[in-house]
């Protein structure tokens, strides 16, 4: 028997593989219909809920983010040194220890920014004219911004490597978690007037929404891994990430 | 409405981006059959496939926004399925192989059959061996019989690559089912 004669048996009996039957139509497109709706109102109740707190954190975070800009034009290099990553980070055998390393960055650097915020007493800044507040308000969303984007490019990459191995901890759904309120946080600010910055903020909230809805059902699901990484790679979140970020200006915590 | 089927595609995804619950319906009607078959094909269980079979429109419906009209409706819905599909026999399969263990594995030698009956035995049994990558252009073409531009558009790949995949497919199979073929045929 030849190739082709071997080929056309076994296409003769490959027709029976996996016969489907009927389709069951109605209770498919019920069960859409269902988990849809579910969906929706899970998406719902989130939004409800989380609105109240945005509102409070974007408050504080606008507070840290104007006392961090009149803190930098008054005085000089020391302080504003300090919020700015003196080397890069070790490297780490361990993925977990990386991450622990990396959010031990960050809060030291949430710390320092609260001493700024504390150490500026409420009417310390002079305001001279309009114009200097103005640009001490955009100098201090700049860095804010900075700060919050490079830590979102650590997370994610971290993420991404940690998934790989299959050692996503609970570090990475607080961390996400986080950042994601950050990211809405400035969607809802002055921060997003630039429309560049309002499409990578909303990018970026989708990819961290989906990071930390999969780290917290903990199910290590393909199908979600593989929407993540689509997401990140269609919206180009990484490259709009390092675009965005001056190389020598990396904020600290990052 | 127009016939050309792009046009076709276009007013229906706009309807069901308006928010028409007929129009949802309407492109649910005229793509579930043979979304179901692929994914039953690939699957080989009815419970699967309509678990994929929803996932694939609950997705579709989701991302009905990025459909640019690149494709057609039905490559983009059926490259949706192929890839839920994948990922949940992927699932499956780590699930099944701890079961495994603990299960009688059957031994398709023992069971007195026709040769007929056993060669499908044995050849479904070599379809299912075949890698990620073959085994879908496999089923979608010599079971399903689309075409190599169909599996092409779907899985994202050129034409000269899924006919390459069915090459290499065919003779994986010729290969495992070679002795026992020929010891009957010969």
């Amino acid at each position: 028997m030849n190739d082709d004669q071997m080929d056309e048996l076994f296409a003769r009996a490959a027709r029976d593989y996996n016969t489907p039957g009927s389709v069951p139509r109605e209770e498919i497109w019920s069960r859409i219909q269902a988990e849809r709706g579910a969906r929706r109102r899970e998406r719902s109740t989130t939004r409800v809920w989380m609105w109240p707190s945005v509102g409070i954190a974007a408050a504080a975070l606008l507070a840290v983010g104007v006392t961090l800009g009149r803190r930098m034009e008054r005085s000089s290099a020391p302080d504003s040194v300090s919020v700015v990553a003196k080397a890069p980070l070790p490297v780490r055998d361990s993925t977990a220890e990386l991450i622990t390393q990396l959010r031990q960055e960050t809060t030291a650097t949430d710390r320092r920014a609260r001493e700024l915020a504390s150490a500026v007493p409420a009417n310390g800044a002079d305001r001279t004219t309009s114009t200097r507040a103005d640009e001490t308000t955009a100098l201090s969303y700049r860095l804010v911004m900075l700060k919050h984007l490079a830590g979102s490019e650590a997370m994610i990459t971290a993420f991404r490597s940690a998934a790989r191995q299959g050692e996503i901890d609970a570090q990475i759904a607080a961390w996400s978690k986080e950042l994601l309120s950050t990211t809405r946080m400035l969607e809802a600010s002055a921060a997003s007037d630039d429309p560049m910055m309002k499409r990578l903020l909303e990018d970026l909230d989708l990819v961290l929404a989906q990071i930390k809805q999969y780290v917290t059902r903990g199910t290590n699901n393909p199908d979600d891994l593989d929407l993540i990484e689509q997401s990140i790679i269609k919206r180009g979140v990484i490259t709009k990430l390092r675009s965005t970020i001056p190389p020598r200006n990396v904020p600290a915590g990052i | 409405m127009s016939d050309n089927p792009r046009l076709v595609d276009r007013e229906l995804v706009h309807r069901c981006l308006a928010g028409e619950p007929q129009a949802e319906r309407a492109l649910y009607d005229a793509h579930v059959d043979r979304i179901y078959r692929l994914v039953y094909r690939m699957a080989g269980d009815g419970d699967l496939a309509a678990d994929f079979t929803q996932e694939t429109f609950i997705r579709a419906f989701d991302r009905l926004d990025q459909f640019r009209g690149d494709s057609s409706l039905a490559t983009w819905l059926h490259t949706i399925a192929v890839s839920v599909a994948l990922n949940g026999m992927r699932k499956v399969k780590r699930i099944r192989a701890r079961t495994d263990n603990i299960e009688e594995t059957p031994d398709l030698a023992a069971r007195p059959t026709s040769f007929t009956a056993d060669l499908k035995a044995r050849l479904h049994s070599a379809i299912d061996a075949l890698s990620e990558k073959l085994r879908p252009v496999f089923v979608m073409h010599d079971v399903e019989g689309y075409t190599h531009e169909e599996i092409a558009g779907t899985l994202g790949i050129p034409v000269g690559t899924s006919k390459a995949r069915l090459f290499d497919a065919r003779a994986k199979l010729r290969l495992a089912l070679a002795a026992f073929a020929g010891d009957h045929i010969a």
